[in-house]
């Protein structure tokens, strides 16, 4: 639906916008043909009015022709051949309205053969400037929604960068250690300022090599490791190839700290969190696999797999792929991303 | 006065210790890594105190809190929780924000002191599980206490829920809990498209109910799949009703 046409009060503005574009045309109509006042007035007002509500419809053709991906061939055929048509019916609705006035109006079916020249270059010239303008508008609209758009996907990405929850509690593990081993302590503080600061250093970045996306997930396994313990058990698997792929920053980390917080650390024995990337046909493939307790009062996934989710969808459209297995004590998240697509 | 450490990590129930040991009055008598244990130490030592982590293993703290006594006085320690915040205010002595200082471990202590003899009444642990869960989100599972251990009823294999005085009995797979709650605020915790209450008394898994078949000019009986009869009420049917679209 076009916005003009939402509410009566917008409609009728528009059609207000209309008078002053009406008295030019009906005076030329009156020069023109040497019209009496009346009788342009007539021939002016519906037309007019016509021409108004044909003047909206650019809106439809204009989203079914994107400037941007319309071959310029067809954009020019398609709007020439909508401007005729335009034209014809304009022109047709002038003289529709003169043979009903002829008895009323005798010297409008002369003085129309004159102007009907005229009011058709008009009308295709008025037509023509409405496409523009729809033009101006969606385009206007579309980069104020990208760029809306970009925002919520960097707000997102900063909130996904660091977890609270992981953080306070790493804390609380080096406020622990400084009693009972001070090495570890300070060890432990220097894993987590590294693991901060390169997290930080890649949310900056749209897209890093997928090599500096494990090390950030080997750096935050490094501090979980400290707080988890023997509880805490790791494997990763990457194929050389992979680590040259280009990825959106930060999408595997916070699946693999799903993994620890939703997984591991509510199981009481622990487990193995599964990793492996390999080149497969469509692209890369990763799977983090692992163990969790099924009856657990937290095991949904929650935030971060949505938020990786959103970022994937943002960066391939549907090219990649996020799927989630959870059989009866196994759970398992593959991302399948095509190969230097970025 | 008797404590009881319930925190999955070593390291967090290290710092616990590490400032219990400044404070002769009090004696360690259990450290707790998942729920389970916990609740079951709440039973056997009786302790004055918990101290309770609320992400863990087996039963979350707020689970916990449900299933001891209720003049047990309980100290949440969590590392962040913003939206819980108030809710732990009302349900526990204290709540402690990881990492915390001994001082505030000190304060939280001298509440427990001033607050000695209250007790929880049995509805806050309810409440409070309510309040940090997300809208839109239902209970999953409710846990009962079986003697000294816990039970877990997965939302999907409770039957039916019979209101009796201040308990409720929780009928599933054969057997029937006893659990200190109204009838209402477990209506209010579990899904309401899977769960109708039927009756001012009974709370019905949807998916039990085979039909329901007139009894008198204003009450129902709905008959469940192992043919138990449950009464049904005139505002009871409307609702089961609306819930299948009838």
């Amino acid at each position: 639906m076009h916005p003009l046409l939402h509410s009566w009060k917008a409609t009728l503005l528009y059609l207000l916008a209309w008078v002053p574009v009406g008295l030019p045309f009906g005076l030329l109509m009156w020069r023109a043909g040497s019209l009496t006042a009346l009788e342009a007035t007539a021939l002016t007002v519906p037309v007019v009015i016509v021409l108004a509500f044909v003047c909206i419809t650019p809106w439809f053709m204009c989203r079914a022709l994107p400037l941007r991906s319309t071959n310029t061939l067809r954009l020019y055929g398609q709007w020439a051949l909508a401007a005729i048509v335009v034209t014809v019916i304009v022109t047709m609705v002038g003289r529709v309205v003169v043979s009903s006035l002829s008895g009323a109006l005798p010297g409008l079916e002369r003085g129309f053969t004159a102007v009907s020249p005229v009011l058709g270059a008009m009308s295709m010239m008025i037509y023509l400037l409405s496409v523009a303008t729809h033009y101006v508008v969606i385009e206007a609209q579309t980069s104020r929604r990208s760029e809306l758009l970009a925002r919520e996907a960097q707000l997102r990405a900063l909130k996904a960068q660091v977890n609270p929850h992981f953080l306070f509690n790493s804390l609380n593990s080096i406020s622990s250690l400084t009693a009972s081993d001070p090495m570890r302590a300070r060890q432990m503080c220097i894993q987590l300022a590294d693991f901060l600061r390169t997290s930080l250093r890649l949310g900056e970045r749209a897209s890093i090599p997928f090599r500096e996306e494990i090390e950030l997930t080997r750096m935050y396994l490094g501090v979980e490791q400290v707080r988890f313990g023997t509880k805490l058990r790791t494997s990763i698997d990457v194929e050389p190839a992979c680590g040259d792929c280009e990825v959106p920053a930060l999408v595997i980390q916070p699946l693999v700290e799903n993994a620890v917080k939703h997984g591991i650390a509510l199981l009481d024995e622990g487990g193995s969190i599964l990793m492996l990337g390999r080149i497969v046909k469509e692209g890369m493939r990763f799977t983090i696999e692992n163990p969790y307790d099924p009856l657990a009062p937290n095991s949904r996934s929650g935030i971060g797999l949505a938020n990786v989710r959103q970022r994937l969808e943002a960066r391939y459209g549907g090219a990649a792929r996020l799927d989630v297995e959870a059989s009866k004590d196994v759970y398992r998240v593959t991302v399948v991303v095509p190969v230097n697509a970025s | 006065m008797k404590a009881i450490l319930a925190d999955d990590e070593h390291l967090a129930r290290r710092v616990l210790r590490e400032y219990l040991e400044n404070q002769p009055a009090i004696e360690i008598v259990a450290e707790c890594a998942n729920g389970f244990e916990a609740v079951k130490a709440a039973a056997e030592h009786r302790p004055d105190v918990m101290f309770l982590d609320v992400q863990m293993p087996k039963l979350d703290g707020f689970e916990v809190l449900e299933l001891i006594d209720p003049d047990i006085a309980v100290v949440f320690c969590t590392a962040f929780d913003q939206y819980a915040m108030r809710a732990f205010e009302a349900a526990a002595v204290d709540y402690l924000l990881k990492p915390f200082s001994e001082e505030r471990f000190r304060a939280a202590l001298r509440k427990i002191e001033q607050r000695k003899g209250e007790v929880r009444p049995a509805s806050l642990p309810v409440e409070l599980k309510a309040a940090v869960r997300p809208a839109g989100e239902y209970l999953e599972r409710i846990v009962v206490k079986d003697g000294a251990r816990v039970h877990v009823i997965p939302a999907g294999k409770l039957d039916y829920a019979e209101a009796q005085d201040d308990y409720v009995a929780l009928r599933s797979e054969g057997k029937t809990w006893l659990k200190q709650q109204t009838i209402a605020s477990l209506e209010a915790a579990l899904h309401p498209k899977r769960f109708v209450r039927v009756h001012r008394g009974f709370l019905i898994n949807i998916e039990r109910i085979t039909r329901i078949e007139p009894n008198t000019k204003d009450t129902w009986v709905a008959i469940l799949t192992d043919g138990t009869k449950i009464p049904v009420s005139r505002g009871g049917y409307q609702r089961f009703n609306s819930l299948v679209g009838g």
